[in-house]
């Protein structure tokens, strides 16, 4: 730690902490100091550390999605102690909803080589992710993320992931290197990280919620957390190391609009409704850095009434490397299918009209090797409209039969010639003409999805404080950080991020002398 | 003298009237009987045979000793039905029971918790923890929730919550429910709503859940699925609200 920079300025960073915590010392010193407690509870001028604890455990996890998983694992692996707290009744977080999919350029089975879908390399994988996070990602973190994805994807399918014999191009990807889990959906992942960390003893406390986090001041290492069960309040002690895997706060939407006024109530979720972003601010009253909170993403392809990222809304995201078009009401794309989520998501919103259509046909359901069981939910529920024609499907969809046709037939006619004259979308051999029935709509519409912004971290997954250095024993991975994804996440990003993130926090979080 | 008589007087009218309230309305009007204790059920019920079931044979006695001569007091846990402890509990705890746990139940505050007469210890409940159980036991009597269901089904508490006594913020494991209600196909079967039979709570895609989370014990019984799926017809939840 360097504490050169901030005494040079003149700024004690302890003025601004001390309150919170060393009332005393403080008080001899006439008058308290400004307190980060929140406003209006009780005592929040005079904070004080707990005068006991109620347990002491080496590492505490916060959350228990892929990256609480992947931390607890790693942390349990070096021997430690290990307690996921998740304030949810049930665990998984977002990531046991998700859509299954995550990005490597590489795994130990080369699935890209074997479906011949060309080439890929990390330095491609870290440019796609720099280019469709406009740059403002942290090269360092994106350069850990990409080089560790084919370690994180062995080790998921060592863990007994099992993948479908597909590798989606989604938007803003430039080569074929999207992994998805056989069930069509994350559990397919937590399922089996959770077995392996439980196996290693850690220990998944429900309905339990962290209301607070210790710190003496801000020389001081993280000490402990409050945690409330049940309405009660109870204190424990770290000995090692706290790793804040708590998502991000889509479902908060005051918070939210904070950041992005534009993101108000009216915008649909596709959210666990636990994704609220407190931990955030727990940490910054301790002094942590959060950047970049005003990038939070829309999914472009959500259910539109409901905003869900159910399973038939993976496919209109799955399916764009294999051919598949958005068409809206009057039956015309308005976009590049390969374009960005941001850029998909307010191509769609400027479309006129809601919702928009995927159009796709048998062909390339194969190519994702979607069973044929969970194409038929889909359809039985209506989130899935079959025809034999294309005429048939514009009728059933409410859409002009002839400008339907005529958009797949141009489209067709421009795959063909290789150049896609109307959007410049990046033509590939793999995308397939829709020229056969049956064909297929499924309607979407944009739902706000993921923060890329949050708490600052070095590749260590050791959270940084507002004076640059890091604060001692805290940890954090996955959507509550900022940095990696910049200003918009590329869709099967985050279960990568998640995953290697998480392991190096757990790892380091491991390896902490134990207090 | 006289004076002192006339205390005695108003004590004895006192304590007739006195009585009277514990007796309530339900119960034969009790008569002022010199050797009653107030732990004794023929306060309230002189005619002990009176109020057991019908076909039940005469009993001799007039405190929960007499009770307690066949019916044994269980302290297993079992997760079995105990009609008597139910039936007492049901027609004397909560809302309109007016009688306090010492009429029958011996109680040093934090060190036990038994019955009188016996030497059997069911816990050791603070005075805190006892006022929580009252309430407890007037929501498990008429609240509507999963309590007063498994009263309905003669189940008391450790019926769920196994032999220690329960205490707040405690659980009750799915092997627990399961005893009585599973295996889980079974629930499942019940569960499958009539449009889509994928959108099971009892087979979800969240995998296997605490059955807490949908179902509480002491309070309105929720349906999980429907905090994000807001347009699932889903079933109607047991103890839950009567709009969901």
């Amino acid at each position: 730690m360097k504490k050169e920079d901030v005494n040079q300025k003149g700024i004690s960073r302890r003025s601004v902490l001390k309150g919170a915590a060393a009332v005393g010392a403080m008080a001899s010193l006439g008058g308290l100091a400004m307190n980060l407690a929140s406003p209006g509870s009780a005592g929040a001028a005079v904070r004080q550390l707990p005068k006991k604890w109620d347990e002491a455990i080496d590492v505490v996890v916060v959350g228990s999605g892929f990256a609480g998983l992947a931390a607890a694992a790693e942390a349990a692996g070096e021997g430690s102690k290990v307690v996921i707290l998740e304030k949810m009744p049930t665990y998984g977080g977002n990531s046991i909803i998700n859509g299954g999919a995550w990005n490597s350029w590489d795994d130990k089975f080369h699935l890209r080589k074997k479906l011949n879908l060309g080439d890929d390399s990390w330095e491609l994988f870290k440019q796609d992710t720099l280019k469709g996070g406009d740059f403002y990602n942290y090269p360092e973190l994106v350069e850990v993320m990409v080089k560790s994805a084919p370690e994180a994807t062995n080790l998921l399918m060592d863990e007994g992931v099992k993948v479908r014999e597909t590798l989606p191009r989604m938007g803003g990807h430039s080569a074929y290197r999207t992994f998805m889990a056989a069930e069509g959906v994350g559990r397919g992942i937590t399922e089996p990280m959770k077995r392996v960390a439980e196996k290693r003893g850690a220990k998944i406390r429900l309905g339990t919620q962290v209301s607070w986090i210790w710190r003496k001041d801000a020389d001081s290492p993280v000490l402990g957390v409050e945690v409330t069960k049940d309405k009660k309040k109870s204190n424990i002690r770290i000995k090692r190391a706290l790793i804040l895997a708590s998502g991000g706060f889509s479902r908060d939407v005051k918070m939210r609009m904070v950041f992005n006024p534009s993101l108000g109530p009216e915008y649909n979720c596709t959210n666990q409704p636990g994704a609220t972003g407190e931990m955030i601010r727990y940490a910054q009253a301790i002094g942590a850095d959060a950047i970049q909170l005003a990038f939070i993403q829309l999914y472009p392809c959500a259910e539109p009434e409901t905003g869900m990222l159910d399973t038939p809304a993976v496919y209109p995201y799955t399916g764009t490397g294999y051919g598949l078009i958005y068409v809206n009401k009057a039956g015309k794309r308005f976009v590049s299918e390969l374009e960005r989520r941001d850029v998909v998501s307010m191509a769609q919103i400027k479309s006129g009209s809601k919702p928009t259509y995927s159009i796709l046909n048998d062909e390339v359901f194969k190519k994702l090797v979607v069973p044929k069981e969970e194409l038929e939910k889909g359809i039985a529920k209506g989130r899935i409209i079959k025809a034999d024609t294309l005429a048939e499907l514009a009728g059933k969809l409410g859409i002009p039969a002839d400008a339907l046709q005529e958009t797949v037939g141009r489209h067709n006619k421009l795959l063909g010639e290789g150049k896609d004259l109307d959007f410049n979308k990046p033509l590939t051999k793999n995308m397939i003409p829709l020229v056969n029935g049956p064909f297929y709509g499924i309607a979407q519409w944009p739902s706000i999805h993921h923060c890329m912004g949050g708490l600052r971290i070095n590749t260590s997954a050791q959270v940084i404080d507002i004076w640059g250095n890091p604060i001692p024993r805290l940890y954090a991975a996955g959507e509550v950080c900022g940095g990696v994804q910049g200003s918009n996440r590329l869709g099967g990003n985050a279960t990568t991020d998640c995953v290697v993130f998480g392991r190096i926090a757990g790892t380091n979080a491991g390896k902490e002398k134990s207090l | 003298m006289k004076k002192s008589l006339l205390t005695l007087v108003a004590l004895a009218a006192l304590m007739a009237l006195l009585c009277l309230y514990i007796g309530g309305g339900s119960v034969e009007a009790a008569k002022p009987a010199a050797k009653v204790s107030k732990t004794s059920c023929a306060a309230c019920h002189p005619e002990l045979s009176a109020v057991v079931p019908k076909g039940h044979p005469p009993v001799k006695g007039s405190d929960i000793a007499a009770c307690l001569g066949c019916h044994k007091p269980d302290a297993s846990g079992k997760a079995d039905k105990n009609k008597v402890s139910t039936g007492l509990h049901r027609a004397h705890v909560g809302e309109g029971g007016k009688l306090d746990c010492m009429s029958c139940h011996t109680w040093k505050p934090g060190k036990s918790f038994g019955l009188q007469g016996q030497k059997v210890s069911f816990g050791s409940p603070t005075k805190d923890e006892l006022e929580v159980m009252k309430k407890v036991f007037a929501s498990w009597k008429s609240s509507g929730y999963t309590d007063s269901l498994h009263n309905k089904a003669n189940i008391v508490c450790g019926g769920c919550h196994g032999s220690a006594m329960a205490k707040e913020g405690d659980t009750v494991e799915n092997s627990r429910c399961l005893e009585c209600h599973g295996p889980m196909e079974k629930l499942a079967k019940k569960s499958e709503p009539q449009d889509f039979p994928d959108r099971n709570p009892h087979k979800s895609h969240l995998g296997e859940i605490a059955c807490t989370v949908c179902h509480k014990g002491h309070a309105e019984s929720k349906t999980y699925c429907l905090e994000c799926h807001k347009l699932f017809k889903m079933k109607k939840i047991p103890g839950g609200s009567a709009s969901q």
